[in-house]
């Protein structure tokens, strides 16, 4: 989605290249295709930029701050995420009702305005907002400029723990700790609302996230991401997802989602006032 | 779509367009890549807003018939990126544009290439990707 302006004749050749699929195993493909990602953010690819050693806050801490581009699932987690075809060990209800969801893709929550949640990426600026106190570095929160993606996502850093029993919630109850130079975040208390990716992944309230975010030079940021939820997963289920370092000069703007989201217009399709999607 | 429409749309056909990517929504959610169209007319209204713009532009047939195409563009944020400024294109604008048609409602379309229709070969926007391909600020030639 995201362009520039080159002539005519450059621009849709390379155009033409970017929107082309990776090469996937054919079946399960054939439906990611259908669903763009959108372009990634303009990032940094100087490698004189991307290589500069990892810059560090006053306390000796990797800054984590970005703005960074990409670093998640957004079409289809198990690719993205590392993954071959088949190898998300899906529960079968839960391989099920993906299929269904590959469907009716006019049903993602996130295309309503909702939150996409973790670990989802979409193709705007995000940056990591580590929010120093007198009492040291209390909470990061995560932004994301597409205002989708809620209005901001808290990971607690003061050394409190998890709820016994949380209340769940999109963006679930987070807690971040340092092991070394890794910024490690555990999250639970999710609702089961979100999908994982436009394709439909599911999960249950059951599921409990591990990130382990590194700097590993200046330009990216690697997310080592475990997934554990037995009630949609026959086990844990380790991804990995690579963000890159804004461009110079990017930064997070505005973005209020539900302003004027013309969606179902037309595709013909709108939510009744019992709230289920009534198709023309 | 009239006749001239469909005529218009299998000649862009020929041309190797890209499918646009519609970061909010998936593409094939509301629109048909079989939908192809080139038309030009006179733009009526911009509208800036999120998730997405949206560009209305008046289209008269060959029998003078008018219809107000309604083509969504990219979220405001990525359009400034690429340069864009209020004044960029405004009302009573003639212009040259490419997209596809909606499923249901054919003249609410995504936008995929635009241009004033004094300098046709100089697109104002072109969605599907170029950005991504080359490196430093965006909006910078």
């Amino acid at each position: 989605m995201r362009n520039r302006l080159v002539t005519a004749a450059t621009a849709l050749g390379v155009a033409a290249l970017l929107v082309q699929p990776q090469a996937q195993a054919p079946q399960e493909a054939e439906r990611v295709r259908q669903i763009p990602a959108g372009r990634p953010g303009p990032i940094t690819t100087d490698p004189k930029i991307v290589n500069l050693p990892v810059p560090r806050m006053h306390d000796g801490k990797p800054d984590l701050t970005g703005p960074w581009v990409g670093g998640g699932s957004d079409a289809d987690i198990e690719r993205e995420g590392g993954l071959k075809p088949g190898e998300l060990p899906l529960l079968p209800w839960a391989r099920d009702l993906r299929a269904t969801r590959e469907k009716a893709t006019y049903e993602e929550p996130y295309i309503y305005c909702l939150p996409m949640s973790v670990p989802r990426v979409n193709p705007y600026p995000w940056k990591f907002s580590m929010s120093y106190t007198s009492k040291g570095l209390t909470s990061i929160y995560l932004l994301h400029e597409a205002g989708d993606a809620g209005a901001h996502r808290v990971v607690y850093m003061d050394g409190r723990k998890h709820p016994v029993d949380p209340v769940p919630t999109w963006w679930g109850h987070s807690i971040g700790s340092w092991s070394g130079d890794t910024l490690v975040i555990d999250t639970i208390g999710y609702n089961d609302k979100f999908w994982l990716d436009a394709r439909g992944t599911p999960h249950t309230e059951q599921m409990h996230t591990i990130e382990r975010w590194t700097r590993v030079n200046n330009g990216t940021l690697v997310d080592e991401f475990t997934l554990d939820d037995p009630g949609a997963y026959a086990r844990p289920v380790q991804l990995k997802f690579t963000a890159q370092l804004a461009a110079p000069g990017i930064d997070l703007m505005e973005y209020i989602c539900t302003e004027n989201n013309q969606l179902g217009i037309a595709g013909g399709y709108r939510l009744n006032s019992d709230g289920k999607l009534e198709q023309k | 779509m009239n006749a001239k429409h469909r005529l218009v749309a299998a000649g862009v056909s020929l041309v190797c367009l890209t499918v646009p990517a519609i970061a909010h929504h998936g593409f094939d959610t509301e629109y048909d890549a079989k939908k192809k169209v080139a038309l030009t007319g006179v733009v009526t209204k911009i509208e800036w807003t999120n998730p997405h713009m949206h560009i209305y532009i008046d289209v008269a047939d060959a029998g003078g018939k008018m219809t107000n195409w309604n083509m969504e563009m990219a979220s405001p944020n990525t359009v400034q990126r690429q340069g864009w400024g209020r004044n960029t294109l405004l009302p009573g604008d003639k212009v040259a544009f490419q997209g596809y048609g909606g499923k249901v409602v054919e003249s609410h379309g995504a936008l995929s290439r635009i241009a004033k229709a004094d300098t046709p070969d100089k697109p104002l926007f072109i969605q599907g990707g170029p950005e991504a391909s080359r490196e430093g600020f965006p909006g910078q030639p």
